[in-house]
């Protein structure tokens, strides 16, 4: 049996409900700016009905609960490209610098190489001209220079990487600190079945942000959400963050540590992997190519220039065999490059001469020239190997860039259909405002008109008829 | 009823379309600047690589060329100073007829004996010639090659030696720069000084005169031989020259192939770059700023 009571409690419900159902607009509209942000939509339940006799009445309406809308595996995708990403930005972004050193310009290894060699061909000419032999001192003293500043210049960004290493580490540190906070404030929250809507995007927010430092792993868990890096380091568990820190090994570079191993190397994605990967090999790299290059200039030089005899008279007549042009290299290579210099200031003691008696002779400047055509690096010419490094630098900062601009038109797509699920469209909010005030409007109408019945009710008597 | 729901922000889309293109557009502005299409390694690492080579090809090539013009002075001064002496052993030869004459008197003989030793003096400052300071015909050593010397038997000596140096002139190409003066002047039978110093005892002793003159003759036909290697040295130098301006030519060519950016094809992507922008712009400025909230009252 209905009552009037029980359809005045039906109408107030409703009431309830809408008001329920405006106020998640209201939240929604208030945040449609707010990153990371997943819209509310009410959920409005039938109550269950009354059945009396054979007429069966409905009960009205309540508001279940404000869902938030989010989509966690598209966010898992979002978080695995965002961190292959801050990878490949920080990888080209470093890349990019370094390449500049091997453009070639007036002043580039490989120009300054063949000026060397051009300057021995003028000296053929005229081999006792003081100015040409100037002339080839001053353009070995460029090749070496060339050698010099590229290689200081890949080492001071080496260390820059590493300044950035340290910086984002300390950068993981407070994301994860502040996410263990949240983890733990949401499951207080969940464990007395509260709502923790607001606090979860703050945590996705967060969560996004490590993603593009560092490879994030994300396992849902009873206690909250527990973050690893992709081979099971772990960052945070629950309310529990765990710091990563850094330590100056032998190399002077600093490593990452995790409660005391090196996980260093174990990091695949994420900014971090991206600046370790082009401190700890590509630079690496290039340097020891361009040891390699320097070391077997100098050392083929050097050795073809004692082949032959300078302009000094000794005291026996005969012209002193020359020495080393370029001080002798470190017999590993390592370190060459940077360290390449010339070892004579007196331009006569450049070998010219193939005859200890014949101090105008040019036979030597042949033997010195020859070794622009010997293979005197890894089996290649000076100018082939230098080319073939070009080559390397130009191609790796190529391909990564093309996946860089692949992966930025992934993550677009990626955030755009996050958007068409969690995104608010103030349209919408406006029609379901308009849709719960109508609403509201007609249960407070209904409370009005069963109000007045009751007033017949209750005053029955007194009404004359 | 149930619409696809569209992102209700588009903005970062736009916004990194905006970013590509503007990209794209300082690119093209650069390649318009340099005129270059390669203007790091990732342009185009082949192409990169390619350059550090042509670039290596085109030094070599004018060092070459820089090389054939010193060269070729060295060697015009050589064959200039050749065609002298060619000249003064004319002189001598005729020198010589005259003073076989039978019918001049001593007086006569001596006085051509004196020009002789006149033309010998001038034979061995010719001998002697430099060239910025090097000595053209002392082989490779740096001293005078000839000097009077008593003792000889021509009265001159040989102080030079019997190298030659050769200049690179392309890739494998040398080319020989010099003859020792040994060579030139002092050949087996045809030794200039010894000729002319022959010549002037026969005069003044009246005695092999003919004998002398044709030493002289052999002499003078032997050093107008030698002359020849100059000029052919100088007409390699100078074809070598002809082939390497050429080569330069390819090699720029090929430069423009690999990075050259083509005015045209830049220009139209900077404006097709522009309307883009322009298009991407205006579609950011009209995007819907009211919403339904706009229209409720």
């Amino acid at each position: 049996m209905s009552s009037l009571f029980g359809t005045m409690s039906i109408a107030t419900g409703a009431l309830g409900a809408e008001e329920g159902a405006l106020d998640a607009t209201t939240n929604n509209v208030a945040n449609a700016n707010t990153p990371g942000y997943s819209r509310l939509q009410p959920v409005l339940v039938e109550n269950d009905p009354v059945t009396t006799g054979s007429v069966t009445y409905g009960m009205g309406v309540s508001l279940e609960k404000l869902q938030s809308l989010r989509d966690p595996i598209l966010q898992l995708r979002i978080q695995e490209e965002t961190q292959q990403q801050g990878q490949l930005q920080a990888y080209v972004t470093a890349m990019q610098q370094a390449q500049v050193q091997f453009t070639t310009s007036n002043n580039d290894i490989g120009t300054e190489i063949s000026n060397f060699f051009s300057s021995l061909n003028q000296l053929s000419t005229d081999p006792t001209d003081l100015s040409l032999r100037q002339g080839v001192l001053a353009a070995a003293a460029n090749m070496a220079t060339a050698f010099n500043n590229t290689s200081d210049n890949l080492s001071q960004e080496r260390s820059n990487l590493d300044l950035q290493v340290s910086q984002d580490v300390s950068q993981v540190n407070v994301l994860t600190g502040q996410i263990a906070n949240l983890n733990t404030q949401i499951s207080q929250l969940q464990g007395v079945g509260q709502d923790a809507s607001a606090l979860e995007d703050q945590r996705d927010v967060l969560t996004g942000k490590l993603s593009n430092l560092i490879d994030v792993s994300t396992i849902q868990s009873d206690n909250g959400l527990t973050l690893t890096t992709s081979n099971g380091t772990a960052l945070v568990i629950g309310g529990q963050r765990f710091t990563l820190s850094t330590q100056t090994t032998a190399s002077g570079m600093q490593d990452i540590y995790s409660q005391g191993s090196d996980i260093t190397s174990d990091l695949t994605s994420g900014e971090l992997a991206g600046l370790i990967e082009v401190r700890d090999q590509t630079i690496p790299n290039l340097l020891s190519n361009l040891d390699t290059l320097s070391a077997g200039l100098a050392n083929n030089l050097n050795a073809a220039n004692a082949q032959g005899y300078t302009l000094v008279q000794q005291a026996n007549g005969t012209l002193q065999p020359g020495g080393n042009i370029f001080v002798a290299p470190p017999a590993s290579g390592q370190g060459a490059a940077a360290t390449m210099a010339v070892a004579i200031s007196d331009p006569s003691l450049i070998a010219a001469s193939s005859d200890d008696a014949a101090s105008a002779s040019n036979g030597n400047v042949a033997t010195l020239s020859a070794v622009q055509n010997q293979a005197i690096a890894d089996g290649q010419t000076p100018t082939d190997y230098y080319s073939s490094l070009v080559f390397g630098v130009g191609s790796d900062v190529s391909n990564a860039s093309a996946e860089l601009t692949s992966s930025q038109s992934i993550l677009n797509q990626l955030q755009d259909q996050l958007g068409s699920i969690s995104g608010v469209s103030l349209n919408e909010e406006a029609a379901n405002m308009v849709q719960y005030q109508n609403a509201f409007d007609a249960a407070a109408q209904m409370v009005t008109a069963i109000n007045d019945m009751l007033y017949t009710v209750i005053n029955m008597d007194t009404l004359t008829v | 009823m149930s619409a696809i729901r569209v992102n209700p922000y588009p903005m970062p889309d736009l916004l990194a379309a905006l970013e590509n293109l503007q990209q794209q557009q300082s690119t093209a502005t650069l390649e318009m600047g340099t005129g270059s299409t390669i203007n790091k390694p990732s342009d185009n690492p082949a192409g990169a690589a390619e350059l550090v080579q042509i670039q290596n090809a085109t030094s070599q090539l004018d060092s070459y060329q820089q090389s054939i013009g010193s060269i070729n002075s060295q060697l015009s001064t050589a064959d200039s100073t050749l065609s002298a002496v060619a000249t003064v052993l004319q002189r001598a030869i005729s020198l010589g007829v005259q003073g076989a004459n039978g019918t001049l008197s001593d007086t006569d003989r001596s006085a051509i004996a004196t020009e002789l030793s006149g033309i010998q003096s001038q034979l061995i400052s010719l001998a002697n010639t430099t060239y910025q300071g090097q000595f053209l015909f002392a082989g490779t050593a740096e001293t005078q090659p000839y000097v009077a010397d008593t003792t000889a038997p021509s009265g001159v000596s040989y102080k030079g030696n019997s190298g030659t140096n050769s200049v690179t002139i392309g890739n494998g190409y040398q080319v020989q720069v010099n003859l020792p003066g040994s060579q030139v002047f002092n050949g087996p039978g045809a030794d200039v000084f010894q000729a002319i110093q022959d010549l002037i005892n026969g005069l003044n002793t009246n005695s092999g005169i003919p004998n002398a003159v044709t030493e002289v003759t052999n002499a003078y036909n032997y050093v107008t031989e030698q002359r020849v290697f100059y000029g052919n040295a100088m007409n390699q130098a100078q074809s070598q020259q002809t082939f390497l301006g050429t080569e330069n030519v390819n090699l720029s060519q090929q430069e423009n192939t690999v990075a050259g950016a083509d005015m045209a094809t830049v220009a139209s992507q900077l404006s097709n770059d522009e309307t883009a922008i322009n298009a991407t712009l205006s579609a950011m400025g009209s995007m819907p700023r009211n919403s339904l909230f706009d229209y409720l009252h």
